[in-house]
C-alpha cells in the first residue's frame, strides 16, 4: 500500500550514517559531531545527501553549495578527513562505513561546515589578480595578442575555482594563517606567467618574506587536493626561485627600477 | 538575533605523523641520511690525513657487520631521497614546453632518477676498472 513507485529517479534503498561536525555560534562552545541516518541511491554525493538532511531531517544544518557539477567551488568539506567537493564525492564510493563531514580545516567555523573565507578574499586581491600590460595600448591599436605556447604556459593556472580545498591540505597554513598559501600562488602564476603582462615585479614584492612564498615547505598535498589538476604547489616553488634570485638580484638592479616596490 | 563566534580549530600537534603528510615526514627525514653519510665520509677523510694507521682503522670499520648493516640502511635512505628529490625537482620549475604541450611532471621524474642511476652505474664501474687494473 505505502509503496510509492518510482519513474526516472533511483530509489533510495539503502542507509548512511552521516556524522556531521556541527557549530551553532549561539549555542554551543564547541564543534560537536551529530549522526544523521540517510537513505541514499547509488547516484547520490555527498552534498545530496547533506541536502536530503537539511530538507527532511534538519532544516538547522548550515553548508554552502551552488552549483553541484564542481566548479563553483562552494561545497568544499573535510570528507573522512580528507579535503574535497561534497558535489563529486559520492556515497556509493564510501558506504557502508559512516561517512564523516568536517567544515574546511585550517578555517575558522563560522556555523556547521560554513567557513570564514575573508582572509582567503583579501590575499587574492593582493596579489593584483589582473593582466597589467607592459606597454598599455589603446583600443585603435588592437589586441594583445599571445600564441598557443605562450597561453600553454600559464592556462592551467588560470583553472582554479577557489575552493580552498589545497588550504585545508596545507600544513603550513594552518601553522600560519597569513601565509599567502597555495591558491593565491597559483592565480599569481597565471598572470605573472602571461606573456601580456608587465606586473611581475610588483608582484614578487608582494610575496617576499616568510607571510609571501617562504612559509611553503613543498608538502605538496594542496596539487593532491586540488579538483581541477592546477597543481598550486608548482606554482608556489618555481615562485620561491623566482623570488630568491629577485633577492640577489636587487643589489645590482638599479634603483627606482621596480615600480611600487616596497623596502 | 543572530551572533558570529568564528571557531578556531587548533593545529594537532603531531600532523607531521599523520597520514597524508607522513610521506613528506619522512622524504625531508631522508637529509638526515645524507648527513650521516656525509659524516662517515669525512671521518674516513679525516682518518687518511691522520696517517696510514689510522685510515686501516677506518678501513677494518668499514668491512665489520655494523658498517654493513649502516651502509645497507643509508643506501635505502639514499634511494628514497634520490627517487622523492626527483618526485619535488618538476613542482619547483617553470612548466616545460615541449611542441606547444606539458611535459608530464612524470617523465621529468624518470628522467632525473634514469639519468641518477646511470651516473650511478657509470661511477661503480669505473671503480671496479680502477680496481682491476695493476
Amino acid at each position: 500500500m505505502s509503496e510509492v513507485p518510482t519513474s526516472e529517479i533511483m530509489e533510495r534503498t539503502k542507509t548512511i550514517e552521516l556524522r556531521v561536525l556541527r557549530y551553532r555560534p549561539v549555542s554551543d562552545h564547541e564543534p560537536v559531531f551529530q549522526a544523521y541516518q540517510v537513505p541514499y541511491s547509488d547516484d547520490m554525493s555527498v552534498l545530496q545527501v547533506l541536502q536530503s538532511v537539511k530538507d527532511t531531517q534538519d532544516g538547522t544544518l548550515s553548508f554552502r553549495w551552488s552549483c553541484r557539477m564542481a566548479i563553483c567551488g562552494s561545497c568544499g568539506m573535510m570528507i573522512n578527513g580528507d579535503p574535497r567537493l561534497a558535489c563529486n564525492t559520492f556515497v556509493r564510493d564510501l558506504a557502508p562505513n559512516p561517512v564523516t563531514v568536517e567544515p574546511l580545516r585550517n578555517f575558522p567555523i563560522e556555523r556547521d561546515l560554513v567557513v570564514t573565507v575573508g582572509d582567503f578574499v583579501k590575499k587574492i586581491e593582493s596579489i593584483y589578480p589582473y593582466i597589467i600590460p607592459k606597454t598599455p595600448k589603446s583600443i585603435e591599436a588592437g589586441e594583445y595578442l599571445q600564441t598557443p605556447a605562450q597561453m600553454a604556459a600559464y592556462e592551467s593556472f588560470s583553472d582554479c575555482i577557489n575552493c580552498m580545498l589545497c588550504y585545508a591540505a596545507c600544513p603550513q597554513f594552518g601553522a600560519n594563517p597569513d601565509f599567502i598559501g597555495p591558491g593565491a600562488m597559483a592565480l599569481l602564476q597565471r598572470y605573472n606567467g602571461d606573456s601580456r603582462d608587465g606586473g611581475q615585479q610588483l608582484r614578487l614584492d608582494s610575496i617576499a618574506g616568510e607571510d609571501g612564498v617562504w612559509s611553503c615547505t613543498a608538502v605538496g598535498v594542496c596539487s593532491d587536493a586540488c579538483p581541477k589538476q592546477v597543481d598550486p604547489a608548482n606554482a608556489v616553488n618555481q615562485n620561491k626561485t623566482k623570488s630568491a634570485l629577485d633577492f640577489f638580484l636587487r643589489f645590482i638592479r638599479p634603483k627606482d627600477q621596480g615600480a611600487g616596490a616596497k623596502s | 538575533m543572530s551572533e558570529r563566534r568564528p571557531y578556531v580549530r587548533a593545529q594537532p600537534r603531531d600532523w607531521w605523523a599523520r597520514k597524508p603528510y607522513l610521506g613528506y615526514t619522512l622524504r625531508e627525514l631522508t637529509g638526515v641520511g645524507v648527513v650521516l653519510y656525509g659524516g662517515i665520509l669525512l671521518a674516513g677523510l679525516i682518518s687518511l690525513a691522520r696517517g696510514p694507521e689510522a685510515f686501516e682503522g677506518f678501513r677494518s670499520f668499514l668491512t665489520s657487520p655494523l658498517s654493513l648493516l649502516i651502509h645497507l640502511l643509508l643506501l635505502a635512505v639514499m634511494i628514497w631521497h634520490v627517487v622523492t628529490w626527483f618526485q619535488t625537482m618538476p613542482k619547483t620549475m617553470p612548466k616545460l614546453i615541449a611542441n606547444g604541450r606539458h611535459v608530464p611532471q612524470q617523465k621529468l621524474t624518470l628522467a632525473g632518477v634514469g639519468i641518477a642511476a646511470v651516473c650511478s652505474a657509470a661511477l661503480i664501474a669505473a671503480f671496479l676498472i680502477a680496481g682491476a687494473l695493476p
